[in-house]
Formats: structure tokens, C-alpha cells, sequence
């Protein structure tokens, strides 16, 4: 039997992939799916848990973060798509006119 | 967390799932392993050409687009993943129709408000642009100086 | 008491205003697409946001919301809970729209040949009814639907100016954060989801069990996470010196104004309601408090310092935002030592003075931009002797920020050192004085170049637009009569802190 742990251990490595992309990719794109990959995990606790507790409101709040997702991914490729213009490159390290 | 001891029938489940992944690696190479053994050799260089239609290809395969192919998708994206939202409310939609409790105004009209909404949205795009495949000429001057 | 019999949905009127403000503009746009009308845009804007402020303000007077307790009309609850009307969501209503109503009005000069003038008039609004939502959500559902809803907006609004590289910078920084701290914000709703079974608030707050603690206390500590970036505190403020940087100035006031009050009303709502002090405490085995006094701290003295090592005025006041960030974090980490509204309701009222003062503030640099004049200290160098109004507002603003006592800055201050005397954090108070007392050399050092020093280059006559002086001008006597004013705003503040952790 598959109990509500395997699914927490799942997402959490799901997670942790998408942090670890985060951390350590530079291309924008990239960048972009590993947020997608952290999204996904949480879905796929909310829809176990969902599961677990016996009410609804887990899917149907996973139902919502994916159409956030992608809208933040609409809004995100616009965005990257005006910085290929203005720097020719999708590399989030190469916009360093401010200092951080 | 309550961590269940491991048992007989948990363990065949997961000798059910380890044939399954056995047998669906199997099928696909022992397919390709009997093809490779069966198969006649003939090169040629005609078979080495990307289209063996006969349609010589030009350029490089790492070319741009043209930018309305993602102002498309992305048009798309937003508006297929919006229907999801209405997926709660069409499994609602029955129960409620046969409840008294709430009118056809109150169910529908949230659901009429949000498409509306989209409609409007969809209108937008529309007149700006965002879905216009060609271009007249008069078209791209009068965008070329917008900044 | 009630003027007219409303029925309950109307107590979110102000956020319905500002959704049909945007939807007018859309279809304007859409009639009419690029059109440069931007009288029509910038003047619905500001009526829209102007209507749901009045509405807003009559609702707060009339008591809607009051707790039942003390003889009010109850807060009222819409849609299953999901959102909640009461004094704490009007009062930030209160605040986002009066940004934006200062924003849109500057607007209108700073956004003169612009290209996409619907499109930026259109995402302000939607913003704002984010914000506004935020304000009234009372479910992890609705809090992370309607942050999302002002955050899309705000990432492309920082990033408007396409051809400009540091709009883009900015735009594409604030991003990129602002996705990596969302993905964290549901992973944390996740796990409290999972932990207690419910997202509604006050559901959650009944079903603290201790079986889950370590699952409640991780959820929490990324909940956290989401709250600082949109509140711009350590550890994800890197994101708002860049976008306000970036940003045309009136978004960064819009940014660091408006947008970071409604994060502060979420994680008021949210810690006060869903985990009270000793119940979370005894599931997770820490105090949260403990978190927000250690960010509180870090994040003033990080905003402070960083901002009196800059060059740039607009770099120098994203820094102080991020400083008085820290300060409005009192709020939270005072809670649990007695007299929990005033601290709240302190840090209330900082929010409050806060989004005259620091909205006037970045104006005006939208107005020195629009001037072309420059960037840093030295390029503000004697500006006073061709814009003395505008540079008399600016003092006021400079002023109130440090909390010098005859401005509403003060007075907020003042509250937040006695309040959290008062709660035993001593730490805390010591933080905020020295603090104030480093910020107020940066702060008159801008005043300084403003009136003394003499300009680097002779100028022409500088232009006086009508918009932008309107704005400034507006919020700095704002900034000046809240200090008479003050009673009423800090009874309202407090009304509306008690209205929540009771």
C-alpha cells in the first residue's frame, strides 16, 4: 500500500530538483521550468492530501495553481523575450547594469 | 506519520510493477533486436536525406520563428488552461441545479461573468494584434515607430 | 448607523469598482486600440480608484465589519469565508487605493509618449484589485489567487519600458524571485494543507494537531518566505532595489507603497488567524515570533545601511523601503506580550503614513526624471531654487521618513518604539532608534543637496506638470495633517488590529 509519506518524499524530491535549478541554472528558460518543477510538487502533495483528509479543496486549489503557472509562464516568456532583445542572450546573469 | 510495517501483499504489488516496467523495456528493444537481425542492408545516400521525399532542405535548422508563433501559443496557453477553472464548477453544476436552494441565475452567472471576462480579454488581443498572422505593409510602418 | 440597507456582497464594492475601471479600459482599448487619449485613461483610472477609496473610507466610518462584540455589525463573510470584510481589510483597502490613486494622477505626466498607455493605466488597476483582494482574503486559496493577481501584473509593469535595459533588468529580476518565492509560498500552503486539512483560516486554526508538527512548522517557515518577498524583508528584498530602480517611478511607488502594505495585511491576517500564539507554539514547538523579531531586526539594519552607502536617490529610497519594512514587522514580532492590538495596529499605522510619504517620495523622482535631471544626489544638487514647492514637499518626505517629530512619520514611529517597549522587546526598540538616527543622515543628506549645495551645471527653467505636482504636493500635506489627524487614523488602526488578533 502507498501511504500519504511516499507521495511528502516524491514532492519533496521533485522540490528540491526544481530548487536545485534554480540555483544553479543561468538560462532564463531553464529557470522557468525549474519554478515549474517546484509547482508541481506542491500539486502533487495538495492533490494527496487532498486524497488523505478526504476533502476536495486540495484539487481544486491544484486546479488553480496550474492556471497561475501559466500565466506567470505567459507573463514570464514576455518578459524573456524582451530581454533576448535588449541583450541577445536568455542568460539572467548577463543584465548586471545595476549591482544586486 | 504513521510508517505501516511492510507485508506479503504489499510486497507483490511491487513485483507487479517491476514486470510491468520488465516487460515494457522488453517488447520495445526485442522488437528492435529482431528488426536489426531480419532487416536487408542496403546504403544508400538518397536514405540519409532529411526529407527522403525528395524536397532538398535549405538553411540551417536553428533558425527564428516569426514572433506571432509565440504571442499564439502563448494566447493559447493562457485561454486552454483558463477552462480548467471551470471544471469545478461544471462538477458542482448538477447537484446545484437539482437543489432548490439556489436559482439558474446564481449558478450560471459567475460562470457567464468569468467567460465574459475572458471574452473581453480575447477581444483585446484581437484588435491589438496579438493573433495577426501577415502583416500589410501600411501595418508595419505604422508599427515600426512604436517603441 | 448604515446611511442604506446594503446587502453583504456590496461590503467588497471598492474591489468591484476597480475591476470595472480596468474592464472600461479594456474595452476602451480594445475600440480603440493605441490610442493616446490619455486623458481618458489616467482620469478613469484615477476615478475608479478614487470611487473605490471613497466607498472604502464611508465603509470604515459607517463601521461595517466592527466585531460583534462591542455592539458592531460582525465582519462580514462572503463566499463560505473564503473572503472576509472587516476594519483590518477596509483600512488597507483604504491604503492601496490611495496609492493608486497618487500614482495614476502622476502618471498621466510621467507616461507622456508612451506607447502602451492602455495596456500600463489597465495593469495598474488590475494590480490594485489584487491588492485590495488581498486585503479581504481570509483563505490560503484566495491569499495565493489574489498575490498572484497583483504580483503578474506588477512584473509587467516594472518591465514596460521595453527598450529600456534597466526596466528590463529590473522587470526580469523581480521575476524571477517573485516566481521562485511562489512556487515556495504553495509548497508552504501545501504542507499546512496537509498538516491540518483545511486552507480557510479560521478552519486551520481549529485544527492544529501535534501529530504534524515538524510538516506545520516547515509549511510555515515558507509561508514566511512568500510574505518577505512581497513585503520586500530579508531574505528575498534582493528583487526590490533593482525593479524600483528599474521601474518607471511611479510603479516603484506603486511597488513599494501599496504592494507592500497588502503583504502586510496577509501575514497579519494569516498569522493572527490561522496560527494563534500558544496553539502553533505548542505544535511546533517554537514561538513564531521569535522569526518575525529576528527579521524585523535584520531587515531595518540590512535596509538602512545599504541605503546610506548610495549614490543613487532612487537606489537610496528602494533601500529605506526595504528599511521601513522592517520597521512595520514590529507589528508581528511584538504580538503575544499583552497589548497586542497597539502593536498592530502601530505598525498599522506606519503602513499608513508610509504610503503618503514614500509614494511622494518616489514621485518625485518620477518629476526629476521627467525633468531630466539626473540620477544621483549630486545631480539634485540646488534644485530647490527652481522648484521650491516641489522641493518643500520632498524635505517633508524626507523628514517624515527619518521621523522627525512635526511629521506623520513621527508619530508612527513613535508608536512602534512604545509598542514595542511595551511588549518587553527591547532589542527591537534599541534597532528602530539607531536605525532612525543612521537613516536620518542619508535622509538630509538629499534635503542637504536640495537647498544648499549649489547645482553642478546652470539649468533652464524646470517644468511645472500639472499631474505630477498635483500628486506630490497632495501626499505631502497629507504627510503634514495626519499629525492633527492623527487620533482618528490611530483609533481606526487600532479598531482594526483588534479586529483580528482580539
Amino acid at each position: 500500500m502507498i501511504g500519504i509519506e511516499h507521495y511528502i518524499v516524491l514532492s519533496m524530491a521533485l522540490f528540491c530538483i526544481g530548487l536545485f535549478g534554480v540555483l544553479t541554472r543561468r538560462n532564463a528558460l531553464m529557470f522557468l521550468m525549474s519554478v515549474e518543477l517546484m509547482l508541481n510538487a506542491a500539486n502533487i502533495n495538495l492533490v494527496a492530501f487532498a486524497f488523505y483528509h478526504g476533502n476536495i479543496t486540495g484539487q481544486i486549489f491544484a486546479l488553480f495553481t496550474i492556471a497561475l503557472a501559466a500565466a506567470e509562464v505567459a507573463i514570464g516568456l514576455g518578459i524573456i523575450l524582451v530581454l533576448y532583445r535588449n541583450f541577445r542572450d536568455v542568460d539572467v546573469t548577463v543584465p548586471s547594469q545595476m549591482r544586486w | 506519520m504513521r510508517f505501516e510495517p511492510p507485508n506479503v501483499t504489499e510486497m507483490n504489488e511491487w513485483i507487479a510493477v517491476g514486470m510491468l516496467a520488465f516487460v515494457g523495456l522488453l517488447i520495445p528493444l526485442g522488437m528492435m533486436a529482431v528488426s536489426y537481425l531480419i532487416r536487408p542492408s542496403v546504403p544508400e545516400t538518397s536514405k540519409r536525406a532529411t526529407y527522403e521525399s525528395g524536397e532538398v532542405p535549405t538553411g540551417g535548422t536553428r533558425i527564428r520563428f516569426n514572433i506571432q508563433y509565440y504571442m499564439v501559443a502563448l494566447l493559447f496557453l493562457i485561454f486552454d488552461i483558463e477552462t480548467v477553472l471551470l471544471f469545478p464548477w461544471a462538477v458542482v453544476y448538477l447537484d446545484a441545479v437539482e437543489s432548490d436552494a439556489v436559482s439558474l441565475a446564481e449558478i450560471l452567472g459567475p460562470m457567464l461573468i468569468f467567460v465574459a471576462i475572458l471574452l473581453v480579454g480575447l477581444a483585446w488581443a484581437w484588435r491589438s494584434g496579438a493573433v495577426q498572422w501577415a502583416r500589410s505593409p501600411f501595418q508595419v510602418e505604422a508599427e515600426a515607430d512604436r517603441p | 448607523m448604515f446611511p442604506i440597507e446594503l446587502s453583504e456582497w456590496a461590503a467588497l464594492a471598492p474591489v468591484y469598482i476597480l475591476v470595472l475601471s480596468a474592464m472600461v479600459l479594456f474595452v476602451f482599448d480594445s475600440i480603440n486600440p493605441r490610442t493616446t487619449n490619455r486623458a481618458f485613461l489616467a482620469g478613469t483610472t484615477t476615478a475608479g480608484s478614487l470611487a473605490a477609496l471613497a466607498v472604502a473610507v464611508w465603509f470604515l466610518l459607517a463601521g461595517v465589519g466592527t466585531p460583534q462584540a462591542d455592539g458592531g455589525f460582525g465582519a462580514i463573510s462572503l463566499f463560505d469565508g473564503q473572503l472576509v470584510v472587516d476594519q483590518l481589510a477596509l483600512f488597507f483597502i483604504v491604503v492601496v487605493t490611495v496609492v493608486t490613486s497618487l500614482v495614476s494622477i502622476a502618471s498621466y505626466d510621467y507616461m507622456k509618449g508612451h506607447t502602451y498607455q492602455a495596456e500600463y493605466y489597465t495593469l495598474t488597476l488590475l494590480a490594485a484589485t489584487g491588492m485590495a483582494t488581498m486585503a479581504a482574503s481570509n483563505s490560503l486559496v484566495t491569499i495565493f489567487i489574489a498575490l498572484e493577481l497583483a504580483s503578474l501584473p506588477s512584473y509587467a509593469l516594472v518591465s514596460i519600458l521595453k527598450d529600456n535595459r534597466g526596466s528590463i533588468e529590473g522587470g526580469l529580476k523581480y521575476f524571477l524571485i517573485g516566481a521562485l518565492s511562489s512556487a515556495i509560498f504553495v509548497y508552504g500552503i501545501s504542507l499546512v494543507y496537509g498538516a491540518t486539512g483545511f486552507m480557510q483560516l479560521d478552519a486551520i486554526a481549529e485544527n492544529l494537531d501535534a501529530d504534524y508538527g515538524p510538516l506545520l512548522g516547515l509549511g510555515i517557515l515558507m509561508l514566511i518566505g512568500g510574505f518577505a518577498f512581497k513585503t520586500a524583508s530579508v531574505p528575498f528584498h534582493f528583487w526590490a532595489p533593482e525593479a524600483y530602480e528599474g521601474a518607471p517611478a511611479p510603479i516603484a511607488a506603486f511597488l513599494s507603497s501599496a504592494s507592500k502594505a497588502a503583504g502586510f495585511v496577509i501575514a497579519f491576517r494569516v498569522f493572527t488567524t490561522a496560527f494563534p500564539l500558544e496553539p502553533t507554539a505548542s505544535v511546533i514547538g517554537v514561538d513564531w515570533t521569535v522569526a518575525f523579531i529576528i527579521l524585523a531586526i535584520v531587515t531595518m539594519t540590512i535596509g538602512n545601511f545599504a541605503a546610506a552607502t548610495q549614490t543613487n536617490v532612487k537606489r537610496m529610497l528602494a533601500y529605506s523601503s526595504v528599511g521601513h519594512a522592517g520597521y512595520a514587522l514590529i507589528g508581528l514580532a511584538g504580538l503575544g506580550a499583552g497589548a497586542n492590538d497597539v502593536v498592530m495596529g502601530a505598525a498599522l499605522m506606519h503602513l499608513f503614513v508610509y504610503g503618503f510619504m514614500n509614494t511622494g517620495a518616489f514621485l518625485f523622482v518620477g518629476l526629476a526624471e521627467h525633468w531630466g535631471v539626473g540620477r544621483t544626489f549630486e545631480d539634485y544638487n540646488g534644485l530647490s531654487a527652481k522648484a521650491p514647492i516641489a522641493c518643500v514637499a520632498m524635505t517633508v518626505f524626507m523628514f517624515s521618513l527619518a521621523g522627525i517629530p512635526p511629521f506623520g512619520g513621527f508619530f508612527s514611529k513613535y508608536f512602534l518604539f512604545t509598542a514595542s517597549i511595551d511588549a518587553g522587546l527591547l532589542f527591537v526598540a534599541a534597532a528602530l532608534v539607531i536605525n532612525s538616527a543612521l537613516s536620518l543622515y542619508y535622509y538630509s543628506r538629499l534635503v542637504k543637496a536640495l537647498w544648499i549645495e549649489e547645482p553642478v551645471l546652470e539649468r533652464e527653467s524646470l517644468s511645472q506638470p500639472v499631474g505630477l505636482y498635483a500628486a506630490i504636493v497632495f501626499a505631502a500635506v497629507m504627510t503634514v495633517v495626519v499629525l492633527p489627524g492623527f487620533g482618528p487614523v490611530a483609533d481606526a488602526a487600532v479598531d482594526a488590529a483588534a479586529a483580528v488578533v482580539a
